[in-house]
């Protein structure tokens, strides 16, 4: 009786009552969120098929884990997602940091451009990656036809065959669709930066390139690692597009995890072995998203701002 | 004329037996009940659904079409339906290819229709439709592939004669898949015209392959339950798309292409060769074809052992375990394949399964002076009933396809050879068969 009285107590003193009221919330994330990733880690152990459920309670041990990391194929995808990561990330930020400059020196009509600016945003991806795919399609497509008219080449350039020239055009369309997430986030940084220090080095004598390097920069490098965090995580999981336009071919010159991920866990429906690749392929986004929060925590420290 | 009275005796006795069927759902039958299909989606699929409210006011139940996509996607849907158990709808589009991976989620068909619905659609269907001795799925329609080519360019004196000369053989439309990749390499003027093209990725080069390994003599399982493609059959098959390709007389991008891409290649008219299933046939010589008057038609050619390709499959349907009115939903599917229902996918080229909607439209066409879908059905026809087969049946198809095609890619794009690409694929195939015990 008083060991309930005394958890009553407890449940209801004043310093319980934060932790009482974000219990609710704790618990819907336990389920949203744990639930499934114990249940897909524990599949992982399994082999675990869609169309035999019953699969499900046959444990392999690290049966499924020991394949990945004797399958060649795996690795050379992972390869390829963190490389085509560095290019897609670095090529969105530099191009966004351009738009969001430009747009920033823009005194009529920046609202439109702006607006103007999230339309490929709003495209699905699917819709993104079929219309790319006719773009380069090296019969068909309006890219080759055009090289052609214009006399640039006689060839029927493979731009969905080639293992660099599909990267290329599958990278191009990931660029094409999310540059404005980095140019978005960067205009905002460029509208909350106060122009004293600007207008310090104009008076110290600093050139364009100067104040640009030495202060526009560093104070838009926050904005930046966020904008990174969160398209990293994004590119890392690319899919749609890829799908679409290459399906991870030919003969696995464009694949990329989540291809290989998806293609075993739906197509083949070996759902057990897909598991434990999404498993491994966390440690990317893992690493990214530490990286990148710990520059961004460095940038702060320089702007002298929270630690 | 005595066969052919008997013919017509037949098919009137079998099209008055469905309509029968059909009209034994009375009105009323299954007032205020709500059927959940997933049906396949498309432009070349949804003509037919618009007979579903014919059905629904013959009977008083209602349609609700809770999912309707292209078959990869619905593929992956009912493999999620299926692992979190919410199957909550009963009638499903379904393929032959696919039927075998979905285990005890359909039911046997012949329990719950009748005898006369199961006879009216061609024999060699039905047993193609049969999973472990079960009859788990209604065909629609089939698919099976032939040769479309340019007529003209087999017309075209300066072509006979510099063929001739080159290969000593008279230019005509090729029975074999040899004069097929001679004909395609003399037509090739790559970037602005190749001689021919195939579905290079996915389900559809391995089904290629497949088809191809067979008219070369070759098995895709061996008598010791282990995969045998990567026999000298094999080789000789997947050399083919190797020449091909090394040749550029096929598109570069075809590593990369599917049916959609190898149809419209074909009606833009840059493309002298193409098989392609019916499906086409009317598109082809249509107003929107760059070819239009100008196509023909053969069986597909045949292997080196004198076997012609036929890779064939049927889109169909099926009636699920969970279902709570199957009497409903057998009746549905009933009316999607019945006589009616059949005539109305063959207008637009789609090859019925049931040999009465066949020769009915072929004499609607002569009726109507359509020598050219009186050609394809004629064409269609006879390969489906002489040359179709359809794939293994195992649930393991699909994912052995997913390991042999990214190595059919390699060997045709020139990263592998043909044997060392085929004996990586079955090493990986034969690893699936091992695990799946």
């Amino acid at each position: 009786m008083s060991v309930l009285t005394n958890l009553k107590r407890k449940m209801f003193s004043e310093q319980a009552t934060p932790y009482m009221l974000l219990l609710p919330a704790v618990i819907m994330i336990l389920i949203v969120v744990l639930v499934p990733l114990l249940f897909s880690l524990w599949t992982s152990f399994t082999p675990y098929k869609l169309t035999r459920p019953d699969t499900i309670w046959k444990f392999v041990g690290l049966r499924n884990y020991q394949r990945i990391f004797s399958d060649w194929d795996f690795w050379v995808a992972f390869g390829r997602t963190v490389f085509f990561l560095a290019v897609v990330i670095n090529l969105e930020f530099m191009l966004g940091l351009g738009i969001a400059l430009l747009i920033n020196k823009i005194t009529w009509g920046q609202r439109t451009m702006r607006t103007i600016m999230m339309f490929p945003m709003m495209f699905s991806p699917i819709l993104v990656g079929f219309q790319f795919k006719f773009i380069f399609n090296d019969n068909v497509g309006i890219l080759n036809n055009a090289l052609q008219g214009l006399g640039i080449t006689e060839q029927a350039i493979p731009w969905l065959v080639d293992g660099w020239l599909a990267m290329g055009a599958i990278a191009f369309a990931e660029i094409w669709m999310s540059t404005s997430i980095f140019a978005i986030l960067l205009l905002a940084g460029l509208f909350a930066m106060p122009k004293d220090p600007l207008e310090a080095a104009q008076v110290d004598g600093c050139n364009a390139w100067q104040t640009f390097r030495h202060i526009t920069l560093p104070f838009l490098m926050p904005f930046a690692y966020i904008a990174m965090t969160i398209r990293s995580l994004d590119v890392a999981r690319a899919y749609d597009v890829v799908d679409t336009m290459t399906g991870g071919g030919p003969a696995a010159r464009t694949e990329l995890l989540w291809t290989l991920i998806a293609r075993t866990g739906y197509d083949s429906a070996n759902m057990g072995m897909a598991n434990a690749m999404a498993y491994v392929s966390i440690l990317l986004s893992i690493a990214f998203t530490y990286y990148f929060f710990s520059k961004l925590v460095a940038a702060r420290r320089y702007m002298g701002g929270a630690q | 004329m005595r066969l052919l009275s008997r013919l017509s005796t037949v098919l009137l006795a079998g099209a008055t037996a469905v309509s029968m069927f059909a009209g034994a759902a009375s009105a009323g039958e299954f007032d205020g009940y709500t059927l959940k299909v997933k049906l396949i989606g498309g432009a070349q699929y949804e003509p037919l659904y618009t007979r579903i409210p014919e059905w629904e006011a013959a009977t008083g139940a209602k349609v609700e079409i809770v999912s309707s996509k292209n078959h990869f996607e619905l593929d992956k849907e009912i493999k999620q339906d299926i692992a979190s158990g919410s199957i909550n709808w009963c009638v499903g589009s379904n393929h032959t290819s696919f039927a075998p991976q979905y285990g005890d989620l359909y039911i046997d068909l012949s329990v719950v229709l009748a005898d006369d619905v199961i006879g009216a659609i061609s024999p060699n269907v039905i047993k193609a439709s049969m999973v472990d001795g079960r009859l788990v799925q209604l065909a629609r329609h089939s698919d099976v592939s032939n040769l479309y080519y340019i007529k003209s360019l087999y017309e075209d004196e300066a072509n006979k004669a510099d063929f001739k000369a080159e290969y000593g053989y008279d230019l005509t439309p090729p029975d074999t898949w040899a004069q097929v990749k001679d004909q395609a390499i003399f037509f090739a003027d790559p970037p602005n015209f190749y001689g021919t093209q195939y579905v290079g990725k996915d389900e559809g080069i391995s089904g290629r392959f497949y088809e191809m390994l067979v008219a070369e003599g070759g098995s895709f399982f061996g008598n010791d339950g282990k995969v045998a493609f990567n026999s000298p059959e094999g080789v000789r098959a997947l050399e083919w798309f190797v020449d091909l390709y090394e040749a550029k007389a096929v598109p570069a991008g075809v590593p990369n292409y599917l049916w959609d891409e190898t149809g419209l290649g074909f009606a833009s008219g840059t493309v002298a060769l193409n098989l392609d299933w019916g499906g086409w046939a009317t598109f082809f010589n249509s107003a929107d074809s760059k070819i239009q008057g100008d196509v023909g038609l053969i069986r597909a050619p045949k292997g080196s052992s004198g076997k012609r390709t036929g890779w064939s499959g049927s889109h169909s349907f099926s009636i699920t375990e969970a279902c709570d009115n199957k009497q409903a939903a057998a009746s549905f599917i009933s009316f999607l394949t019945d006589f009616d229902s059949q005539l109305l996918e063959a207008r637009t080229g789609l090859l019925p399964t049931r040999p009465d909607a066949i020769a009915a439209v072929i004499e609607e066409s002569k009726a109507a002076g359509n020598d050219w879908l009186v050609h394809v059905f004629e064409v269609f026809g006879a390969s489906m009933a002489e040359d179709a087969f359809a794939v293994p049946s195992t649930p393991l198809w699909i994912p052995i396809s997913n390991e042999l095609f990214p190595q059919l890619q390699a060997a045709i794009v020139g990263e592998k050879t043909p044997q060392q690409a085929l004996d990586d694929a079955a090493a990986a195939a034969n690893q699936l068969i091992e695990d799946e015990g």
